[in-house]
Protein backbone atom coordinates (compact mmCIF):
# COMPACT_ATOMS: atom_id res chain seq x y z
CA UNK A 1 0.00 0.00 0.00
CA UNK A 2 1.45 2.95 -0.97
CA UNK A 3 1.05 6.39 1.53
CA UNK A 4 3.17 8.58 0.88
CA UNK A 5 2.19 12.12 0.66
CA UNK A 6 -1.42 13.85 1.92
CA UNK A 7 -3.35 10.42 2.36
CA UNK A 8 -6.96 11.28 1.72
CA UNK A 9 -8.90 10.57 5.19
CA UNK A 10 -10.17 7.32 4.24
CA UNK A 11 -6.92 5.71 3.46
CA UNK A 12 -5.42 7.31 6.37
CA UNK A 13 -7.80 5.03 8.33
CA UNK A 14 -6.53 1.70 6.94
CA UNK A 15 -2.76 2.73 6.91
CA UNK A 16 -3.89 2.85 10.46
CA UNK A 17 -5.65 -0.33 10.64
CA UNK A 18 -2.53 -2.20 8.90
CA UNK A 19 -0.31 -0.51 11.47
CA UNK A 20 -2.81 -2.13 14.41
CA UNK A 21 -2.13 -5.64 12.00
CA UNK A 22 1.44 -5.13 11.92
CA UNK A 23 1.18 -4.56 15.43
CA UNK A 24 -0.27 -8.32 16.26
CA UNK A 25 1.92 -10.08 13.70
CA UNK A 26 5.41 -8.47 15.40
CA UNK A 27 3.52 -10.03 18.67
CA UNK A 28 2.51 -13.13 17.12
CA UNK A 29 6.35 -13.54 15.95
CA UNK A 30 7.28 -12.73 18.59
CA UNK A 31 5.79 -15.69 20.91
CA UNK A 32 6.85 -17.74 17.69
CA UNK A 33 9.80 -17.10 18.13
CA UNK A 34 10.00 -17.67 21.84
CA UNK A 35 8.25 -21.33 21.46
CA UNK A 36 10.99 -22.05 18.65
CA UNK A 37 13.77 -21.58 21.18
CA UNK A 38 12.38 -22.84 24.14
CA UNK A 39 11.47 -26.32 21.65
CA UNK A 40 15.20 -25.98 20.56
CA UNK A 41 16.36 -25.87 24.56
CA UNK A 42 13.99 -28.27 25.73
CA UNK A 43 15.22 -30.54 22.81
CA UNK A 44 18.55 -30.11 23.50
CA UNK A 45 18.48 -30.81 27.37
CA UNK A 46 15.62 -33.61 27.54
CA UNK A 47 15.22 -34.79 24.31
CA UNK A 48 11.68 -33.65 24.28
CA UNK A 49 9.51 -35.35 21.48
CA UNK A 50 6.60 -33.12 22.00
CA UNK A 51 9.22 -30.14 21.34
CA UNK A 52 10.29 -31.61 18.51
CA UNK A 53 7.06 -32.58 16.98
CA UNK A 54 5.89 -29.02 17.38
CA UNK A 55 9.01 -27.33 15.51
CA UNK A 56 8.84 -29.94 12.96
CA UNK A 57 5.56 -28.94 12.45
CA UNK A 58 6.38 -25.55 11.45
CA UNK A 59 9.80 -25.50 10.47
CA UNK A 60 9.91 -29.21 8.04
CA UNK A 61 7.59 -27.84 5.26
CA UNK A 62 9.90 -24.21 5.32
CA UNK A 63 12.84 -26.68 5.27
CA UNK A 64 11.48 -28.57 2.13
CA UNK A 65 10.27 -25.06 0.72
CA UNK A 66 13.48 -23.18 0.47
CA UNK A 67 15.21 -26.47 -1.13
CA UNK A 68 12.48 -27.10 -3.74
CA UNK A 69 13.36 -22.81 -3.90
CA UNK A 70 16.30 -22.95 -5.01
CA UNK A 71 16.13 -26.09 -7.40
CA UNK A 72 15.65 -29.52 -5.66
CA UNK A 73 13.39 -31.62 -6.77
CA UNK A 74 10.42 -32.47 -4.52
CA UNK A 75 11.60 -36.16 -3.56
CA UNK A 76 15.55 -34.83 -2.60
CA UNK A 77 14.05 -32.05 -0.73
CA UNK A 78 12.22 -34.14 1.05
CA UNK A 79 14.92 -36.80 1.92
CA UNK A 80 17.44 -33.89 2.39
CA UNK A 81 14.62 -31.92 4.63
CA UNK A 82 14.61 -35.41 7.08
CA UNK A 83 18.15 -35.09 7.44
CA UNK A 84 18.47 -31.69 8.45
CA UNK A 85 15.54 -32.25 10.75
CA UNK A 86 17.33 -35.05 12.56
CA UNK A 87 20.42 -32.91 12.61
CA UNK A 88 18.45 -30.35 14.39
CA UNK A 89 16.90 -33.78 16.38
CA UNK A 90 20.69 -34.17 16.90
CA UNK A 91 22.00 -31.63 17.69
CA UNK A 92 19.96 -28.87 20.05
CA UNK A 93 21.80 -29.19 23.00
CA UNK A 94 24.32 -26.97 21.13
CA UNK A 95 21.43 -24.18 20.32
CA UNK A 96 22.51 -21.36 22.43
CA UNK A 97 19.45 -18.96 22.30
CA UNK A 98 21.81 -16.19 23.39
CA UNK A 99 23.13 -16.15 20.18
CA UNK A 100 20.59 -16.74 17.70
CA UNK A 101 17.32 -17.30 16.84
CA UNK A 102 16.01 -20.15 16.73
CA UNK A 103 15.10 -19.70 12.84
CA UNK A 104 18.29 -18.20 12.24
CA UNK A 105 20.04 -21.59 13.63
CA UNK A 106 17.65 -23.87 11.63
CA UNK A 107 18.59 -21.78 8.53
CA UNK A 108 22.08 -22.18 8.93
CA UNK A 109 22.05 -25.82 9.27
CA UNK A 110 19.59 -26.11 6.24
CA UNK A 111 22.05 -24.09 3.98
CA UNK A 112 24.77 -25.61 5.05
CA UNK A 113 23.47 -29.44 4.54
CA UNK A 114 22.13 -27.75 0.72
CA UNK A 115 25.66 -26.76 0.19
CA UNK A 116 27.41 -30.27 1.13
CA UNK A 117 25.28 -31.92 -0.28
CA UNK A 118 25.61 -30.38 -3.71
CA UNK A 119 29.08 -30.20 -3.91
CA UNK A 120 30.35 -33.03 -1.66
CA UNK A 121 32.45 -30.62 0.51
CA UNK A 122 31.55 -28.44 3.26
CA UNK A 123 31.21 -25.38 4.00
CA UNK A 124 33.81 -22.98 4.70
CA UNK A 125 33.64 -21.29 7.89
CA UNK A 126 35.29 -18.69 10.21
CA UNK A 127 37.04 -21.06 12.86
CA UNK A 128 36.56 -19.05 16.19
CA UNK A 129 39.75 -20.86 18.20
CA UNK A 130 41.64 -19.62 14.54
CA UNK A 131 44.61 -17.65 16.02
CA UNK A 132 44.37 -15.02 13.23
CA UNK A 133 41.06 -14.16 14.64
CA UNK A 134 40.35 -10.78 15.04
CA UNK A 135 38.46 -9.72 18.08
CA UNK A 136 38.86 -6.43 18.18
CA UNK A 137 36.19 -3.75 16.67
CA UNK A 138 37.84 -1.33 14.18
CA UNK A 139 34.21 0.82 13.95
CA UNK A 140 30.99 1.09 15.98
CA UNK A 141 29.34 -2.11 15.02
CA UNK A 142 25.73 -2.07 16.83
CA UNK A 143 24.52 -4.39 14.46
CA UNK A 144 26.17 -7.14 16.17
CA UNK A 145 24.67 -7.48 18.98
CA UNK A 146 21.35 -7.55 17.40
CA UNK A 147 21.02 -11.09 16.28
CA UNK A 148 21.99 -12.26 19.93
CA UNK A 149 18.67 -12.16 21.77
CA UNK A 150 15.14 -11.87 21.94
CA UNK A 151 15.03 -8.12 22.09
CA UNK A 152 17.48 -7.93 19.24
CA UNK A 153 15.30 -10.46 17.13
CA UNK A 154 12.45 -8.03 17.79
CA UNK A 155 14.48 -5.17 16.58
CA UNK A 156 15.81 -6.52 13.53
CA UNK A 157 11.95 -7.57 12.75
CA UNK A 158 11.12 -4.00 12.98
CA UNK A 159 14.12 -2.81 11.19
CA UNK A 160 13.62 -5.52 8.37
CA UNK A 161 9.41 -4.88 8.35
CA UNK A 162 10.50 -0.56 7.34
CA UNK A 163 12.12 -2.27 4.02
CA UNK A 164 10.49 -0.67 1.03
CA UNK A 165 8.85 -3.88 -0.56
CA UNK A 166 11.01 -4.22 -3.69
CA UNK A 167 14.14 -4.23 -1.13
CA UNK A 168 12.35 -7.10 1.21
CA UNK A 169 11.27 -9.30 -1.90
CA UNK A 170 14.96 -8.93 -3.65
CA UNK A 171 16.30 -9.96 -0.16
CA UNK A 172 13.68 -12.78 0.07
CA UNK A 173 14.62 -14.34 -3.39
CA UNK A 174 17.92 -14.27 -2.93
CA UNK A 175 17.88 -16.00 0.14
CA UNK A 176 15.23 -18.59 -0.41
CA UNK A 177 14.85 -18.71 -4.22
CA UNK A 178 17.34 -17.70 -6.59
CA UNK A 179 20.37 -19.53 -7.35
CA UNK A 180 21.97 -16.19 -8.06
CA UNK A 181 21.76 -12.43 -8.73
CA UNK A 182 21.37 -13.05 -12.63
CA UNK A 183 18.14 -15.57 -11.79
CA UNK A 184 16.44 -13.22 -9.63
CA UNK A 185 17.71 -10.24 -11.89
CA UNK A 186 15.96 -12.94 -14.96
CA UNK A 187 12.22 -13.46 -13.04
CA UNK A 188 11.83 -10.03 -12.02
CA UNK A 189 12.59 -8.50 -15.51
CA UNK A 190 15.41 -6.25 -14.12
CA UNK A 191 19.14 -5.38 -14.75
CA UNK A 192 21.36 -7.66 -13.10
CA UNK A 193 22.81 -4.33 -11.28
CA UNK A 194 19.22 -3.14 -10.11
CA UNK A 195 19.21 -6.59 -7.99
CA UNK A 196 22.55 -5.71 -6.99
CA UNK A 197 22.05 -2.02 -5.77
CA UNK A 198 18.17 -3.31 -3.82
CA UNK A 199 20.84 -5.96 -2.08
CA UNK A 200 23.18 -3.13 -1.06
CA UNK A 201 20.37 -0.66 0.10
CA UNK A 202 18.57 -3.04 2.32
CA UNK A 203 21.17 -3.92 3.87
CA UNK A 204 22.27 -0.32 4.37
CA UNK A 205 18.44 0.49 5.76
CA UNK A 206 18.82 -2.51 7.76
CA UNK A 207 22.09 -1.39 9.45
CA UNK A 208 20.63 2.54 9.58
CA UNK A 209 17.02 1.18 10.96
CA UNK A 210 19.08 -1.11 14.18
CA UNK A 211 21.21 1.68 14.96
CA UNK A 212 18.09 4.17 15.36
CA UNK A 213 16.33 1.48 17.43
CA UNK A 214 19.46 1.57 19.73
CA UNK A 215 19.29 4.97 19.65
CA UNK A 216 15.39 5.23 20.83
CA UNK A 217 16.47 2.32 23.06
CA UNK A 218 19.11 4.62 24.65
CA UNK A 219 17.65 7.97 25.37
CA UNK A 220 14.44 5.37 26.55
CA UNK A 221 16.47 4.15 29.37
CA UNK A 222 17.96 7.78 29.72
CA UNK B 1 45.41 -6.08 11.62
CA UNK B 2 44.45 -2.99 9.97
CA UNK B 3 42.14 -3.33 7.83
CA UNK B 4 41.05 -1.12 4.85
CA UNK B 5 39.98 -3.32 2.14
CA UNK B 6 36.13 -5.64 3.12
CA UNK B 7 33.26 -6.91 1.46
CA UNK B 8 30.58 -6.00 -0.32
CA UNK B 9 27.39 -6.16 1.17
CA UNK B 10 26.04 -7.99 -1.94
CA UNK B 11 29.20 -10.65 -1.61
CA UNK B 12 28.25 -10.86 2.44
CA UNK B 13 24.54 -12.06 1.49
CA UNK B 14 25.72 -14.17 -1.22
CA UNK B 15 27.56 -15.98 1.39
CA UNK B 16 24.61 -15.79 3.70
CA UNK B 17 22.42 -17.28 1.05
CA UNK B 18 25.15 -20.47 0.30
CA UNK B 19 25.52 -19.14 -3.57
CA UNK B 20 29.09 -18.76 -3.56
CA UNK B 21 31.60 -21.85 -4.85
CA UNK B 22 34.05 -23.20 -2.48
CA UNK B 23 37.04 -21.04 -3.64
CA UNK B 24 34.91 -18.12 -2.61
CA UNK B 25 33.64 -18.86 0.36
CA UNK B 26 37.61 -19.91 1.43
CA UNK B 27 38.39 -16.42 0.44
CA UNK B 28 35.22 -14.41 2.29
CA UNK B 29 35.64 -16.80 5.31
CA UNK B 30 39.82 -15.63 5.34
CA UNK B 31 38.83 -11.96 5.24
CA UNK B 32 35.81 -12.88 8.46
CA UNK B 33 38.60 -14.22 10.30
CA UNK B 34 40.48 -10.98 9.94
CA UNK B 35 37.81 -8.68 10.16
CA UNK B 36 35.21 -8.00 12.97
CA UNK B 37 33.57 -5.31 10.90
CA UNK B 38 32.88 -7.62 8.19
CA UNK B 39 32.37 -11.00 10.69
CA UNK B 40 29.37 -8.85 12.16
CA UNK B 41 27.84 -8.13 9.11
CA UNK B 42 28.19 -11.76 8.07
CA UNK B 43 26.12 -12.47 11.30
CA UNK B 44 23.76 -10.10 10.48
CA UNK B 45 23.03 -11.55 7.23
CA UNK B 46 22.23 -14.92 8.74
CA UNK B 47 19.97 -13.05 11.24
CA UNK B 48 18.20 -11.63 8.77
CA UNK B 49 17.89 -14.90 6.88
CA UNK B 50 16.23 -16.35 9.98
CA UNK B 51 14.03 -13.41 10.52
CA UNK B 52 12.60 -13.96 6.86
CA UNK B 53 13.04 -17.80 7.10
CA UNK B 54 9.63 -17.58 9.18
CA UNK B 55 7.76 -15.91 6.16
CA UNK B 56 8.74 -18.46 3.76
CA UNK B 57 5.31 -20.38 1.98
CA UNK B 58 5.23 -24.02 3.63
CA UNK B 59 4.91 -26.69 1.44
CA UNK B 60 3.58 -30.15 1.80
CA UNK B 61 6.27 -32.88 3.49
CA UNK B 62 5.87 -36.69 3.56
CA UNK B 63 6.77 -37.58 6.61
CA UNK B 64 5.66 -36.59 10.26
CA UNK B 65 8.15 -36.01 13.16
CA UNK B 66 7.07 -38.95 15.44
CA UNK B 67 8.06 -41.83 11.71
CA UNK B 68 11.02 -39.90 11.11
CA UNK B 69 12.17 -40.36 15.03
CA UNK B 70 11.20 -43.62 14.62
CA UNK B 71 13.61 -44.02 12.18
CA UNK B 72 16.12 -42.24 13.23
CA UNK B 73 17.88 -45.59 15.50
CA UNK B 74 18.24 -47.09 12.34
CA UNK B 75 19.55 -43.64 10.94
CA UNK B 76 23.72 -43.40 11.01
CA UNK B 77 24.26 -41.63 14.32
CA UNK B 78 26.62 -39.30 13.22
CA UNK B 79 25.72 -36.81 10.29
CA UNK B 80 28.07 -35.01 8.34
CA UNK B 81 29.81 -32.17 9.15
CA UNK B 82 28.05 -28.47 9.17
CA UNK B 83 31.24 -26.61 8.48
CA UNK B 84 34.93 -27.43 7.02
CA UNK B 85 36.32 -27.41 10.51
CA UNK B 86 34.41 -29.34 12.07
CA UNK B 87 35.89 -32.65 14.21
CA UNK B 88 38.98 -31.62 12.26
CA UNK B 89 41.92 -30.58 14.79
CA UNK B 90 44.10 -27.50 14.03
CA UNK B 91 45.91 -27.26 10.24
CA UNK B 92 49.44 -27.86 10.35
CA UNK B 93 50.49 -24.52 8.39
CA UNK B 94 49.89 -21.51 10.86
CA UNK B 95 50.34 -17.73 10.31
CA UNK B 96 47.68 -17.50 7.71
CA UNK B 97 44.02 -18.04 8.04
CA UNK B 98 43.20 -21.54 8.42
CA UNK B 99 40.12 -21.43 5.86
CA UNK B 100 43.64 -21.04 3.86
CA UNK B 101 45.83 -23.51 5.86
CA UNK B 102 43.55 -26.11 5.37
CA UNK B 103 44.42 -26.36 1.81
CA UNK B 104 48.18 -26.36 2.40
CA UNK B 105 50.11 -28.84 3.30
CA UNK B 106 53.48 -27.34 3.65
CA UNK B 107 53.99 -23.37 5.16
CA UNK B 108 53.37 -20.91 2.06
CA UNK B 109 57.18 -20.62 1.27
CA UNK B 110 58.05 -24.58 0.48
CA UNK B 111 55.13 -24.88 -1.82
CA UNK B 112 55.54 -25.83 -5.38
CA UNK B 113 55.08 -22.29 -7.02
CA UNK B 114 55.51 -22.55 -11.01
CA UNK B 115 57.57 -19.65 -12.60
CA UNK B 116 54.52 -18.46 -15.07
CA UNK B 117 56.42 -14.68 -15.77
CA UNK B 118 59.27 -12.68 -14.65
CA UNK B 119 58.63 -11.83 -10.80
CA UNK B 120 55.31 -13.72 -10.65
CA UNK B 121 54.52 -17.34 -9.09
CA UNK B 122 51.54 -19.57 -9.24
CA UNK B 123 50.18 -22.49 -7.22
CA UNK B 124 47.01 -23.60 -8.41
CA UNK B 125 44.48 -24.47 -5.72
CA UNK B 126 41.51 -26.17 -7.99
CA UNK B 127 41.71 -29.03 -9.81
CA UNK B 128 39.22 -27.69 -11.87
CA UNK B 129 39.46 -26.14 -15.67
CA UNK B 130 39.83 -22.73 -15.61
CA UNK B 131 37.00 -22.28 -17.30
CA UNK B 132 35.25 -22.53 -14.61
CA UNK B 133 37.29 -19.89 -12.77
CA UNK B 134 40.56 -19.77 -11.03
CA UNK B 135 41.62 -20.67 -7.70
CA UNK B 136 45.28 -19.98 -6.88
CA UNK B 137 48.01 -18.06 -4.59
CA UNK B 138 50.09 -15.59 -6.52
CA UNK B 139 53.69 -14.93 -5.30
CA UNK B 140 54.78 -11.40 -6.81
CA UNK B 141 58.25 -10.46 -6.48
CA UNK B 142 58.19 -6.46 -5.01
CA UNK B 143 58.18 -4.16 -7.63
CA UNK B 144 56.43 -6.40 -10.18
CA UNK B 145 53.78 -4.30 -12.53
CA UNK B 146 51.18 -6.74 -13.76
CA UNK B 147 49.14 -6.07 -17.03
CA UNK B 148 46.22 -3.98 -17.27
CA UNK B 149 43.51 -6.38 -17.21
CA UNK B 150 39.17 -6.12 -15.97
CA UNK B 151 37.04 -8.06 -15.01
CA UNK B 152 33.88 -10.16 -16.47
CA UNK B 153 32.20 -11.17 -13.09
CA UNK B 154 32.95 -11.40 -9.96
CA UNK B 155 36.79 -11.43 -8.48
CA UNK B 156 37.75 -11.64 -5.04
CA UNK B 157 42.21 -11.23 -4.11
CA UNK B 158 42.80 -11.60 0.00
CA UNK B 159 46.17 -10.68 0.51
CA UNK B 160 48.10 -13.20 2.53
CA UNK B 161 51.72 -11.06 3.08
CA UNK B 162 53.32 -7.87 1.28
CA UNK B 163 51.01 -5.10 -0.45
CA UNK B 164 50.43 -3.45 -4.05
CA UNK B 165 48.58 -0.84 -5.15
CA UNK B 166 46.45 -0.20 -8.11
CA UNK B 167 43.65 2.40 -8.84
CA UNK B 168 41.32 1.64 -6.16
CA UNK B 169 43.96 1.88 -3.53
CA UNK B 170 47.21 -0.10 -1.23
CA UNK B 171 46.34 -3.25 -0.69
CA UNK B 172 47.85 -4.53 2.57
CA UNK B 173 47.37 -8.18 4.33
CA UNK B 174 44.00 -9.16 5.91
CA UNK B 175 42.93 -6.46 3.35
CA UNK B 176 40.32 -7.83 0.29
CA UNK B 177 39.64 -6.43 -3.26
CA UNK B 178 36.37 -7.66 -3.92
CA UNK B 179 35.96 -6.76 -7.67
CA UNK B 180 32.19 -7.37 -9.39
CA UNK B 181 32.44 -6.94 -13.26
CA UNK B 182 33.95 -3.48 -13.25
CA UNK B 183 34.22 -1.90 -16.70
CA UNK B 184 37.55 -0.28 -15.98
CA UNK B 185 41.07 -1.94 -15.87
CA UNK B 186 42.87 -2.20 -12.90
CA UNK B 187 46.97 -2.66 -12.81
CA UNK B 188 48.17 -3.39 -9.68
CA UNK B 189 52.14 -2.64 -8.47
CA UNK B 190 54.07 -4.62 -6.14
CA UNK B 191 54.98 -1.54 -3.26
CA UNK B 192 55.82 -3.89 -0.64
CA UNK B 193 59.45 -4.48 0.78
CA UNK B 194 58.50 -8.67 0.46
CA UNK B 195 56.79 -10.38 -2.14
CA UNK B 196 53.04 -10.37 -1.97
CA UNK B 197 51.16 -13.35 -1.89
CA UNK B 198 47.34 -13.48 -3.14
CA UNK B 199 44.88 -15.85 -2.51
CA UNK B 200 42.56 -15.51 -5.86
CA UNK B 201 39.07 -16.73 -6.63
CA UNK B 202 37.44 -15.77 -9.73
CA UNK B 203 34.21 -16.95 -11.37
CA UNK B 204 34.93 -16.70 -14.94
CA UNK B 205 38.78 -15.60 -16.78
CA UNK B 206 39.51 -12.18 -16.54
CA UNK B 207 40.38 -9.91 -19.82
CA UNK B 208 43.73 -8.59 -20.73
CA UNK B 209 44.52 -5.33 -23.09
CA UNK B 210 47.69 -6.06 -24.07
CA UNK B 211 49.67 -8.45 -25.80
CA UNK B 212 51.68 -10.02 -23.04
CA UNK B 213 48.49 -9.76 -21.31
CA UNK B 214 47.01 -12.10 -23.53
CA UNK B 215 49.96 -15.02 -22.72
CA UNK B 216 49.23 -14.73 -19.11
CA UNK B 217 45.75 -14.69 -19.08
CA UNK B 218 44.86 -18.12 -18.50
CA UNK B 219 47.29 -18.05 -15.04
CA UNK B 220 47.06 -14.74 -13.31
CA UNK B 221 44.17 -13.27 -11.74
CA UNK B 222 44.16 -10.65 -9.58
Amino acid sequence: MNTIVATPPEKRVIAEKDDAKAGEKTEASAELRKRMGDNLVAIGKYKDEKAFSDLYTYYAGRVKSFLMGKGMSDQIAEELMQEIMLTIWRRAESYDPKKAAASTWLFTIARNRRIDYLRGNSRIEVELDDEMLNLETTEEDPQAKYVNDQQAAEQLERALSKLPQEQRQVMHLSYFRGQSHGAIAKWLDLPIGTVKSRIRLAMQAVRVNLQNEEEALRSKTK
Amino acid sequence: MNISHHLTDETIQDYASGSLSMPMETLVACHLTVCSRCRNRAALSDGVAGSLFNEIKSVSVSTSASDLLARASSMPAHSAPLTNAEGRSAPLVTGVPRPLARLLSVPLEELDWRRIAPGIKQHNLSDQHRKHGAFQLLHLEPGTVLSAHSHNDRELTYLVEGSYTDETGTFKAGDIADLDGHDHTHQPVVDSEVPCIALIATQSPVNYSGVLGKIMQPFVGI
